[in-house]
């Protein structure tokens, strides 16, 4: 009796010790403005506009997606603004913006009152406003996601889906290019790129689109082969020397450039990272053979986000990225959305060797404590900002 | 030129001489001590460089020593021994290090070499460096230099290596600090001075890659040598690189071989010193040396000069003086002052023109007497002879008034013409000598010396050829156009009358008697020559003396009288003679005397006379 009585208490004290931290959830409610920080200066939100920079371009979808209810078939929005669930309501070219919710929305009036978006925040800024809890949301590069983490920064990580690649210009062919290309592509450590450059945030890349996307990446070799690589490029002679371009701006690019370079360096290639001037996803097809007239480049690395989790569109809209850089990718487009003709037309743009896929990078968010209802978006979708509701309670 | 000039010009080259021996002298001690300075300046700052260079060297060091122990690494250390420990997390640290503790390169290298953090390139995490794990007590290793492999390529830098150690696996913390331009700015030298630096990064020598603290040298080529000598044979060493012909272009640069751990040459710093400064400096004192000099020289010119005329000044006197003697002025005297060799020179000089004087006056006294002797003995001797005569007819008047009184009127009148002629002959003694002693001056009037000869010979035509004697045959050989000559006509005339009666004297035996009369550029020359017995060499000497005569019957003043009378008409007389031959005699006469000449009848004349035998 005694000892039925004892295990009673105890499984009633264990039970309410589990419930403790299980607290009723919050109901939504309105109110509170959202702070909102971002990296590029973001010259003007109208959609006719075009960035100047993949980073302004990024973040001018992100801002226009707010306003703009409807998009036209190639993801540009049409219609008025203000038509989203947000308005404009302050704009101060270049540095804030304020975006008041839209009471008329048709899909109802978003929770915040308003968003402050503060722009040409640096990363590390936006890292210490986070953990300051001078910001709400931010966007953090995947690199620093692991130390934002260390800091008690909150984090939102999505699925990989933003593959970083070495593209090789389509104006540098020759009949030696092919072993080149397989040469470089061989002799590069994405283990260790993922490991040390991204701070495990994010994996090796082995093909066009990602395992979790379509299912068939792990058909392609991804394993570093330096051996290989210098009997490649012994045969190849004379031994030519490459230039790898970068994005000036972009300090990822940088570091998994100077590392390829090393790895490179290794196997005996004679190959040169350059930084070119910053190009955005509009005036991508522009780079190619020559950068700018100025810097002459063989390769570059090229950044191309996902506009969909959907194999066939993914790769459709890759292909049309690249080939203005590549300039040969002779794969036509999938032709259905079956695995097979994905896979085949991603196996005949791997096998050009055109394009050395690299990592696949997440999407990396950093959050107050206060924001609420937070879902991370999929590929090619835009923030859901108006979803999300402010605690008030909380203070932090 | 003078003995003043020579003695000039001998004090100039002994001025010249010792301000240029003096000067090059100089000179050379004065390089000699500006480069022994210049070795001695560049040796401190050698030293100096050095000195900062270990410096620099024990900062690295400690620098990396500093990070090693600083409680982030340590905690790397702790984290990184642990197992399966995430090195990833500290893939970036290096840079930041390295930024706040002022390194070019900083690497986090774990216990197995394995690169976990790289400031300088990052990309090289999870390579190996496995020089840091050989065994080597890097605590006591102190910075070394080091060749580097970099982005932009190969480099050399000034290494340390510190470990951290927990429980058995090492953190490495290698840092340091590229030799580049940067490391050349931050040393601290001296004005004038500069350092360079080559890299020793290719097998053979690349000009660029010697640098300064501004980027590649200029003319980098002209090392190539030094370079070269230290790539072979490394070792401190001393080069000069003239950059212009200007001297103060030059630099003297110290080469200073930098070896790495295994003693491979990895850099060869140079220490250059301009020697602008110390050849300006020689250039100011060669100047100044210049400056010194000309004046010196000019003043050793006016010295010289000086000196010379004081030296010479006593010795002019004596040469004065001694024209003066020259001259005829015996009572020179010069004026003697100090006691020097100049001074007893002068005492000498006196003392021989007294000593001349003295003999002179002797000399004259002497034969004055003896001219009084001579004529004293002429006298007597010209005097006995009529006297005896005299005696002894006086005598015979005595002897006839006393024995033969009936004869004395007859012996009277014999004696007293015997008297009456002996006096006669006495009176032309007398008479003689008077007129010697009373030789008139010529009276000088255009003379046509062949009309003299010829009256002179036509007077003496019947002596030629007298009755009891044998004949004497005058030849004439007078020459034509001769030039009336400015003479006394009488005195010619009685010159030529002794000189004939003189050869007849001679030709007892009778002869030819030649005369000769020729013009002689200015004068006109008279010879006489007989074919007489001759006069011996001594006769010659002393023909023309007073009262000096050969014969039994002369008064020896014939030839006295013609020697003065020429020498009265500014002309000279000479003899010349052979015994058993004959004798000529030579006068010439100018045409214009130049004035009129007494007759001292002394021995200074007689140098005058020319006698060849």
């Amino acid at each position: 009796m005694k000892l039925r009585l004892c295990l009673c208490l105890a499984t009633i004290s264990v039970v309410l010790a589990g419930a403790a931290p299980l607290q009723p959830a919050r109901r939504p409610h309105y109110g509170g403005t959202l702070r909102v920080e971002i990296g590029p200066t973001v010259q003007s939100l109208d959609p006719a506009v075009v960035a100047a920079g993949r980073e302004e371009a990024d973040a001018k979808a992100e801002l226009d997606a707010l306003l703009y209810q409807q998009r036209s078939e190639d993801g540009t929005f049409v219609g008025t603004a203000g038509s989203g669930p947000f308005r404009v309501a302050s704009w101060e070219l270049g540095r804030r913006a304020t975006f008041a919710a839209n009471q008329d929305y048709r899909e109802g009036r978003p929770f915040v009152d308003s968003i402050e978006i503060q722009m040409g925040r640096p990363a590390h800024d936006r890292v210490v406003d986070l953990e300051l809890n001078k910001t709400d949301f931010a966007q953090i590069p995947a690199e620093q996601a692991r130390q934002a983490t260390d800091r008690g920064v909150r984090i939102s990580t999505s699925q990989p889906n933003e593959l970083l690649a070495l593209v090789f210009l389509g104006s540098r062919s020759g009949k030696e290019s092919p072993r080149m290309r397989e040469a470089i592509g061989r002799c590069i450590d994405r283990a260790a790129i993922v490991n040390f450059i991204l701070q495990k945030e994010g994996e090796a890349a082995r093909g066009l689109l990602p395992q979790w996307s379509s299912g068939t990446a792990f058909l392609f070799p991804s394993e570093t082969d330096v051996r290989t690589a210098k009997e490649i490029w012994s045969q190849i002679s004379p031994s030519p020397k490459l230039v790898l371009g970068y994005d000036s701006a972009d300090t990822l690019e940088q570091s998994v450039a100077e590392r390829i370079v090393v790895n490179a360096k290794e196997a005996g290639i004679s190959l040169v990272s350059r930084a070119i001037p910053a190009s955005g996803e509009a005036s991508l097809g522009q780079v190619q053979g020559e950068t700018r007239g100025v810097t002459h480049v063989d390769a570059r690395l090229v950044r191309l986000r996902m506009p969909s989790p959907l194999p066939r569109i993914a790769l459709t809209a890759f292909i049309h990225r690249l080939e203005p850089i590549a300039g040969t990718v002779e794969s036509p487009v999938p032709q259905s959305a079956s695995p097979e003709d994905v896979y085949y037309c991603e196996r005949s743009i791997m096998n050009s060797g055109l394009v050395v896929p690299i990592v696949w990078m997440p999407q990396v968010y950093g959050l107050s404590a206060r924001v609420r209802d937070w879902k991370q978006p999929a590929a090619g979708e835009s923030w859901p900002l108006a979803d999300v509701w402010l605690d008030s309670t909380d203070s932090r | 030129m003078t003995f003043r000039s020579k003695l000039f010009v001998n004090f100039m080259l002994a001025l010249l001489l010792s301000v240029g021996l003096v000067t090059a002298g100089v000179t050379v001690a004065t390089r000699r001590a500006f480069d022994e300075l210049n070795r001695q300046h560049t040796d401190a700052l050698v030293e100096q460089f050095q000195r900062e260079y270990d410096r620099r060297g024990h900062e690295v060091l400690n620098r990396v020593q500093g990070i090693a122990e600083a409680e982030p690494t340590v905690r790397m250390a702790i984290d990184l021994s642990r197992p399966n420990a995430d090195i990833s997390v500290y893939v970036n640290d290096a840079r930041g290090v390295a930024q706040s503790h002022q390194l070019d390169f900083l690497d986090f290298v774990g216990t197995d070499g394995s690169i976990i953090s790289s400031a300088e390139w990052s990309a090289r995490f999870g390579y190996k460096m496995e020089w840091v794990t050989q065994k080597e007590d890097w605590a006591t290793r102190g910075s070394f230099l080091m060749k580097l492999d970099t982005q932009d390529g190969p480099a050399v830098a000034l290494m340390a290596v510190a470990a951290v150690r927990v429980g058995d696996k090492d953190l490495y913390v290698v840092g340091g600090e590229r030799l580049g331009k940067e490391f050349l700015a931050s040393l601290v030298l001296p004005e004038n001075m500069r350092a360079l630096l080559y890299l020793n990064l290719d097998p053979a020598f690349q000009p660029a890659n010697l640098i300064d603290s501004t980027g590649p040298v200029v003319e980098a080529e002209r090392f190539e040598p030094v370079i070269e000598l230290e790539r072979t044979h490394p070792g401190s060493l001393t080069e000069k690189i003239n950059w212009t012909f200007d001297a103060a272009s030059a630099e003297i640069f110290h080469a200073i071989p930098k070896l790495g751990r295994q003693n491979e040459l990895l850099a060869v710093l140079l220490i250059g010193n301009s020697q602008r400064t110390v050849v300006t400096l020689q250039r100011h004192i060669l100047w100044l040396a210049i400056g010194v000099a000309a004046i010196g020289i000019l003043f050793g010119l006016f010295l010289s000069w000086w000196a010379a005329a004081r030296v010479t000044l006593p010795v002019r006197r004596l040469a004065a003086g001694a024209r003066e003697v020259s001259d005829g002025n015996w009572n020179t005297r010069v004026a003697v002052r100090g006691n020097d060799e100049i001074g007893q020179l002068a005492q000498s000089f006196n003392r021989m023109t007294q000593e001349l004087v003295d003999q002179r006056e002797r000399l004259i006294q002497a034969e004055r007497v003896a001219a009084w002797r001579e004529v004293a003995r002429r006298l007597a001797h010209e005097l006995k002879n009529p006297l005896f005569p005299l005696q002894t007819t006086v005598e015979n008047l005595q002897r006839a008034s006393t024995q033969n009184p009936d004869q004395f009127e007859e012996v009277f009148r014999e004696s007293t013409g015997i008297l009456l002629a002996e006096i006669e002959n006495l009176k032309t003694i007398v008479g003689r000598f008077s007129d010697f002693a009373k030789m008139p001056q010529p009276e000088l009037a255009p003379v046509d010396l062949n009309g003299i000869v010829r009256n002179v010979v036509k007077l003496f035509e019947a002596q030629f050829c007298a009755v009891g004697r044998p004949p004497i045959t005058p030849e004439l050989h007078l020459g034509e156009n001769l030039p009336t000559i400015q003479a006394d006509t009488t005195l010619l005339h009685r010159v030529i009358e002794n000189l004939i009666l003189n050869a007849m004297d001679a030709m007892p035996a009778g002869g030819i008697l030649m005369m000769r009369t020729t013009p002689n550029d200015g004068n006109v020359d008279f010879e006489i020559s007989d074919t007489g017995v001759g006069l011996t060499r001594e006769e010659a000497d002393r023909i023309f003396t007073p009262y000096y005569t050969t014969k039994q019957h002369g008064t020896g003043l014939g030839l006295a009288i013609v020697q003065a009378i020429v020498a009265d008409h500014g002309g000279r007389i000479s003899v010349e003679s052979e015994m058993g031959v004959g004798t000529a005699f030579h006068v010439e006469l100018p045409i214009k005397p130049p004035h009129p000449q007494t007759t001292p009848v002394v021995a200074e004349e007689v140098h005058e006379k020319k006698v060849e035998v």
